[in-house]
């Protein structure tokens, strides 16, 4: 039996122990993981590794009342079966307690690669020592201080008391970089770039490891900012440490049944500048958290969450899509190990029609901020902290390296007052995001 | 079990470490009345790290069978022996420890499992019915009870056979309150290494869930702070905060030797003589501090690690190959948070020994500055010392007086710089990260605190 159809029996097995402790309904998520990784430390390769694990978590509904329990210990699983049919005896009822009838849909071609299955834990070495070597090409000063190489091969199924019945084999590469270049006395900012792919041919550790050597190099000789109160441009890296929780965050139904979500609220309203499109597509070719189906076993889709800077959709998850009446749009996150929540999958921003040197170029005093390191309220919508890698702009133009500022405002603000949406993008991890220029930002050099 | 990993590390060619660990939680969330989670998660497996020509492997597994376990031990060989030929920079060898040996369960009141499942759910959902009571501005409150309990064997082939009992409970609160479509929240945690009563007697649900309450509503329509270099009063929840993440990582000798800003400062005057800091695997000064651990996951006895005597940097936090690198005993510092995990460095419980000033002489002693308490929204901090952490709760200082609460405020700034213009410590102790879980590649359960702290931080707002 492959993989897919022994966990499939699995399922089936606990499926049927758990209705026979008394649940109405149950739903079986499972995984198996086979993981190998190699880690750079210090401009050298650190250790390696290999896992192995199947994890069953199971979800039981009595007279709607839930209980979810999970493990990886196998060979007593109708202990697990019984444990989540205690918890859901215990709980108060919940008519949004439900599970969907299964759905009829096409599987996404090409997420799993067959020579994932003799990837080795040579193989990761390989490429990590191939991330040290770049940078050692590139220039002297650099040093690779932290990065991995992981290869991972999952199988995941799900199998229901309704009818969904689906497994799916996928293998995923990721790789990062953490550079830093040191020249006397200098010290660069930490740079970080990351990529992902799900073929063993499409591994290219190269463009990471330049990318995250040619930011550190860019931020040597930093020195203090100017305060001002004005225009900065989030590169995409930035944008995904002060937007991309917001968005996650007020874009999840779970928030706005639970009336913490604003845009909840605010469905066909402006809620951004008319420059601000925003999408998910979990079933993105080659998208790194594409899968064909969610965690309730519902085909991945692509919908727009914001368009033309209003609210259209929120992500809904079986019990969200109950709970306010709507369309479920199949955007159940998790794993075995936790009861289905509710998340983006490959986020996009539309990309504007201008480039990043046109945004800049009219700006008499600003600053370009490459990552943030600080806090970003998905509540308030408040962010405050520090601006990382970050370049001041003066007239127009890039004058130098900063270090020590400080930005703050409001997200909920400076997205109605989106000046710029640049036409270059880049994917940070599972989002791809363009440049975007915020007005009435407090900039505060230390 | 310890029989078989005794005998299995034993026979086995080469230093290898096997570490068993089972793991039962339980975890109950209620968000605005509904009961959003009753869960519980049971794992067991073994980690198997290898030493083979001076570079490890790492190999997990669930089969814990003798076969099952031989062939984690075969894979973490392996990977070690590959690694080795493309790693420059070998490891010489394990530094010598106390090793553990024998039983360790930490000091637990009221066991857990004492209390069922369904006096836990009773509570969380009478909790937060209370967060929405306690105001007609509250308009969505998350209450929630989680629990981590654990038995490790760890078996080395140099010594060690541990075999480790640990319980955490741990109670958390949220409400977010809201006006003229404005929103803000509060949020309190705690956490414990013990039992129930242990838990329970740190402060009362009801009293945590007031004090969220109190915060979310007191921000509605506040002022944003100006920006810029202020004299603070930090509370023991924001110099737990400061030890642990501003310093502590930066003492971690796998992070100075990756170029922390610490690497050539040992012996030299890195904060103000009133500054002593201290991590230790115990609970000093008050019990059930959360990073309690007699044993570390290298089977080395733990100790307490005075990091800054006096101002003066005096130790780094090593496990057996940074010890051996620097040529000093290890300090019990490696953690792995599953049976998956390969042990690294990590902190366990982090605090400045107290002082001698009352707090309050030290608000006092400020004409014109902050009284900043516990760890808000987001934060994040550098090797090089540099962090920013929102702050939960701040208040200004006039003229010694504690004032009006300011909303959104965060403190940044050089941590080593912050703890040199420390110009007074309280003479009060409390832990206050109970509820803490520390991520550097993978997660651990720490504890940090200490007494309240006059000093000097960049606080952000908005001009």
């Amino acid at each position: 039996m492959n993989n897919e159809m022994i966990l499939r029996e699995r399922c089936r097995e606990a499926l049927k122990l758990t209705k026979s402790h008394g649940a109405d309904e149950v739903e079986i998520f499972a995984q198996t993981v086979h993981a190998i990784s190699a880690d750079i430390e210090k401009h050298d390769l650190q250790t390696s590794s290999s896992q192995q694990e199947t994890m069953v978590g199971i979800r039981a509904l009595v007279n709607q009342q839930v209980g979810f329990a999970c493990t990886n210990v196998l060979d007593d699983l109708e202990a697990t079966c019984a444990d989540a049919v205690k918890l859901a005896k215990a709980s108060p009822k919940d008519p949004n307690n439900i599970l969907a009838d299964p759905v009829e849909f096409e599987s996404v071609p090409d997420l799993y690669d067959t020579k994932a299955e003799t990837f080795s834990v040579s193989d990761a070495v390989e490429q990590t020592i191939r991330m040290i070597e770049t940078a050692d090409a590139i220039d002297p000063r650099l040093v690779i201080g932290g990065g991995t190489f992981a290869a991972n091969r999952e199988t995941r199924c799900i199998v229901t008391s309704k009818g969904v019945d689906q497994a799916e084999n996928t293998s995923l590469f990721t790789y990062y970089a953490l550079a830093t270049a040191k020249d006397g006395d200098k010290v660069s900012n930490m740079a970080f770039h990351f990529d992902a792919c799900h073929h063993v041919g499409d591994i290219d550790v190269a463009p990471v490891a330049t990318r995250a050597c040619r930011d550190a190099l860019g931020s040597l000789g930093a020195e203090k900012g100017e305060s001002f109160v004005g225009p900065i441009i989030l590169a995409p890296g930035a944008v995904q440490d002060v937007l991309v929780g917001l968005f996650a965050f007020q874009l999840n139904a779970k928030n706005a049944v639970r009336g913490s979500s604003r845009w909840g609220k605010m469905l066909g309203e402006a809620i951004a500048h008319a420059s601000l499109t925003v999408t998910d597509d979990g079933r993105l070719p080659g998208g790194v958290a594409t899968q064909s189906f969610d965690r309730e076993g519902m085909p991945r889709k692509k919908i727009t969450l914001i368009e033309s800077g209003s609210a259209a959709a929120l992500m809904h998850n079986g019990y969200t899509a109950a709970a306010l009446g709507v369309a479920n749009t199949s955007h159940a996150s998790g794993s075995a190990r936790s009861t289905p929540g509710i998340g983006p999958t490959n986020l996009s921003i539309k990309p504007g029609i201008v480039s990043k040197d046109e945004l800049i170029g009219d700006i008499r005093q600003g600053l370009l901020v490459n990552r943030f390191s600080g806090s970003s309220n998905p509540i308030s919508g408040d962010f405050s902290g520090v601006a990382k890698a970050a370049t001041l702009i003066k007239d127009g133009k890039l004058v130098r390296p900063i270090t020590g500022t400080l930005i703050a405002g409001n997200v909920f603000e400076a997205l109605k007052s989106l000046s710029g949406v640049s036409l270059e993008t880049e994917r940070t991890f599972t989002a791809t995001l363009p440049y975007l220029r915020l007005e009435g930002i407090s900039v505060t050099a230390e | 079990m310890q029989g078989l990993l005794t005998r299995i590390a034993t026979q086995s060619s080469g230093w290898i470490e096997l570490r068993f660990q089972e793991r039962k939680t339980k975890q109950i969330a209620v968000r605005n009345g509904t009961l959003e989670e009753s869960s519980s998660k049971r794992i067991q497996g073994i980690g198997v790290r290898a030493l083979v020509d001076g570079v490890f492997g790492f190999a997990s597994t669930t089969d814990l069978t003798e076969q099952g376990i031989l062939r984690a031990v075969a894979a973490a060989q392996g990977a070690a022996q590959t690694s080795a030929s493309a790693k420059k920079h070998r490891i010489k060898g394990l530094a010598e420890a106390s090793m553990g040996m024998g039983t360790f369960p930490v000091p637990t009141n009221d066991p857990l499992d004492n209390h069922p499942l369904e006096e836990k759910l009773a509570l969380v959902m009478k909790i937060d019915d209370h967060i929405r009571g306690a105001s007609s501005l509250i308009v969505s409150s998350a209450t929630s009870y989680g629990e981590i309990q654990d038995e490790k064997l760890i078996v080395t082939s140099d010594g060690a056979k541990a075999h480790i009992f640990i319980s955490i409970p741990e109670f958390r609160v949220m409400a977010v309150a809201q006006k003229d479509g404005d929103q803000c929240f509060g949020s309190e945690a705690n956490g414990v290494c013990g039992g129930w009563s242990d838990l329970m007697g740190l402060k009362s649900p009801e009293d945590m869930a007031d004090y969220a309450v109190q915060i979310a509503v007191e921000q509605l329509g506040a002022p944003h702070p100006p920006g810029g270099l202020a004299t603070v009063v930090l509370d023991p929840g924001l110099v737990g905060v400061l030890s642990h993440e501003a310093i502590g990582h930066t003492v971690e000798a796998d992070i100075v030797l990756g170029g922390a800003i610490t690497a050539d400062k040992m012996n030299q005057k890195v904060a103000s003589e009133l500054v002593t800091m201290v991590d230790s695997g115990a609970s000093e000064h008050l019990p059930h501090a959360t990073g309690t651990l007699p044993v570390d996951d290298e089977g080395v006895s733990t100790r307490k690690t005075t990091l800054i005597e006096n101002g003066i940097l005096r130790s780094y936090l090593h496990n057996r190959e940074t010890a051996a690198h620097y040529g000093v005993e290890p300090t019990g510092n490696a953690r792995a948070f599953e049976y998956s995990d390969a042990p690294i460095i990590r902190m366990r419980n982090t605090y400045i020994e107290p002082g001698e000033t009352s707090v309050d002489e030290l608000i006092a002693g400020v004409a014109d500055g902050y009284y900043m308490c516990g760890l808000g929204f987001g934060g994040q901090a550098d090797s090089n010392a540099e962090f920013m952490f929102g702050v939960r709760e701040a208040r200004e200082i006039k003229n010694g007086k504690i004032g009006k609460l300011v909303r959104g405020a965060t403190i940044s700034g050089n941590a080593f710089d912050v703890l040199n213009s420390v110009d007074a410590v309280g003479n009060d102790f409390r832990w206050d990260l109970g509820a803490g879980t520390c991520g550097k590649s993978q997660a651990a359960k720490v504890d940090a605190g200490g007494p309240h702290l006059r000093c000097k931080g960049t606080i952000g707002g908005r001009q």
